[in-house]
């Protein structure tokens, strides 16, 4: 929608929001990849930083909220307008919840530094983060260029990350079989995998988001599922019940 | 296991109570309503919306006849109630007025007693017959306006002395009380305050038990409040006709979408 709206100040607070959600991206794009280097550098004072900047992710996840429901109270947005502020308020909640979990990369960073590294599980970590990051870099474009085809082509990337998830889940299980001294640091390191495949399914959300406002109808629920650690037995013969919080 | 009926689809199929095909409204030389096809449905409460002069409060006088008393105005088309052609030289034009009923803009009660507002319809289409069946047409139509408790004791007071919302329901009883199978709507809200528009409202909810309900509003809160289909027109043209959830949360055509969200199209 090109054309302005007769009351200007209706444009201004809709791109207002929309720069509060653009800025929401870039810290929560920052926090992830800080996350992971933190853990590859073993660097206490840069996990600290993530940790400490989840704040400022979640005062500006009130401040749209706020936004929305003023802007709904005073101007009662229909059609696109409508699509615009629904999506906003759930790509906030969705971009809140990525920020907790590189929150919570950063904390496992502070103990997992304390230990001895396993052997190249940092570098997989950054680059699934790395991957997820790109993911969320672009439903953001998408959402910016009101893209749905680039949207839909990062649902389709949801299953790279939940392969990842599953070569990870293998890897540790491993580790942890031949050697129960590095049981602590792979359970650590596990929940630090399961994080990233986390966000990966709320960047599918904020995906989904962008298809809805764009064409107005929420995307078929055929998206892949990729993390089969939870319902195939074969990956994990000893441990099937590892993964029972989550179906996604 | 027995499958629990199908209420549903039962419910959503309504039947189509007045059909429009290929309807043109000409002004002299003007042409003001251009090839409009539309289906309402029965029980169902229909809102009119579009910018001033795109022709959606000429459409809606098309349905009883109105425009007959403009003289250079000429309708072109079909429109059917119930099947039936309304402009067909047979029909009497105030025995379909009597069928399809209209409330205006402004209220405009008869210089006359409440009670006669109200009997005036029954008594010359012979509704009642005496004064006992008057009675209860007045009260009954008084009631379905719900402004009954309102003037129940002062019936023989006029009708001018109401207040405006209650004029205006007043108005709407006039209309409901020959029976009418369609009521016609051009703006009723307009000239109320929020309070007597919500009362309004309201009513129009409940005549939809009854009635075939079309609506002429300006607000576009009202349209998305009180109705169940939305058309939207535009330069005399039907652009869009739909459910009222979807006009308003995805229209189809790009013009709806400028009009309802108030931007410049």
């Amino acid at each position: 929608m090109k054309e302005q709206h007769i009351a200007s100040a209706f444009d201004r607070d809709l791109e207002a929001i929309q720069a509060r959600i653009m800025k929401m991206g870039g810290l929560v794009e920052a926090a992830i990849l800080e996350a992971a280097q933190s853990l590859e550098d073993r660097d206490e004072e840069r996990a600290e930083t993530v940790r400490a900047g989840d704040r400022a992710i979640d005062e500006l996840e009130e401040m749209i909220n706020e936004d929305c429901a003023r802007l709904i109270a005073l101007r009662s947005p229909t059609a696109i307008d409508l699509r615009i502020v629904l999506s906003v308020m759930k790509i906030a909640g969705n971009l809140e919840r990525i920020g907790d979990y590189a929150k919570n990369m950063a904390k496992r960073t502070g103990v997992l530094i304390q230990m001895s590294p396993i052997e190249g599980s940092h570098a997989a970590l950054r680059r699934m983060a790395r991957e997820v990051q790109l993911m969320l870099k672009d439903a953001l474009d998408a959402y910016i260029r009101r893209d749905a085809a680039l949207a839909a082509d990062v649902i389709q990337r949801d299953r790279d990350i939940d392969q990842m998830y599953n070569a990870l889940f293998r890897e540790f299980l491993t580790f942890m079989l031949e050697d129960p001294r590095n049981i602590t640091a792979c359970m650590h390191l596990h929940f630090m995998a399961k994080n990233n495949e986390r966000m990966g399914d709320h960047v599918t959300s904020i995906a989904e988001q962008v298809i809805y406002l764009v064409s107005g109808v929420k995307p078929d629920e055929n998206r892949p599922k990729g993390d089969k650690t939870s319902v195939d037995p074969s990956i994990a013969p000893t441990m099937a019940y590892a993964d029972t919080d989550e179906d996604d | 296991m027995y499958d629990s009926p199908k209420t549903g689809t039962a419910v959503d199929q309504k039947d189509i109570k007045i059909t429009a095909r290929k309807v043109q409204v000409y002004y002299g030389d003007t042409h003001a309503i251009k090839d409009v096809d539309v289906q309402i449905e029965d029980k169902t409460v229909t809102a009119f919306i579009g910018p001033s002069g795109c022709g959606k409060s000429t459409f809606l006088r098309c349905i009883n006849r109105m425009n007959d008393t403009i003289d250079i105005c000429r309708v072109e088309g079909d429109i059917l109630l119930d099947g039936e052609d309304i402009y067909d030289k047979r029909v009497d034009p105030v025995q379909l007025r009597a069928k399809v009923g209209m409330v205006f803009q402004k209220p405009n009660p008869f210089p006359k007693s409440i009670y006669d507002n109200i009997a005036y319809g029954p008594r010359i289409h012979g509704l009642a017959k005496n004064k006992a069946e008057l009675d209860e047409i007045v009260e009954k139509s008084l009631r379905r306006g719900a402004i009954w408790n309102e003037v129940k004791d002062r019936l023989h007071a006029p009708g001018t002395g109401l207040s405006g919302g209650q004029q205006q329901r007043l108005c709407i009883a006039r209309a409901v009380a020959t029976e009418p199978e369609v009521l016609l709507m051009d703006e009723p809200c307009s000239a109320l305050d929020p309070i007597a528009t919500g009362q309004v409202e309201e009513l129009i909810d409940e005549l939809r038990e009854n009635f075939s309900v079309v609506i002429v509003t300006h607000s576009m809160q009202q349209a998305a409040r009180v109705s169940q289909k939305t058309a939207f027109f535009h330069l005399g043209n039907l652009v869009e006709y739909g459910e009222t959830s979807q006009i308003f949360t995805n229209p189809k055509d790009p013009r709806t979408e400028s009009y309802i969200t108030g931007r410049i199209g």
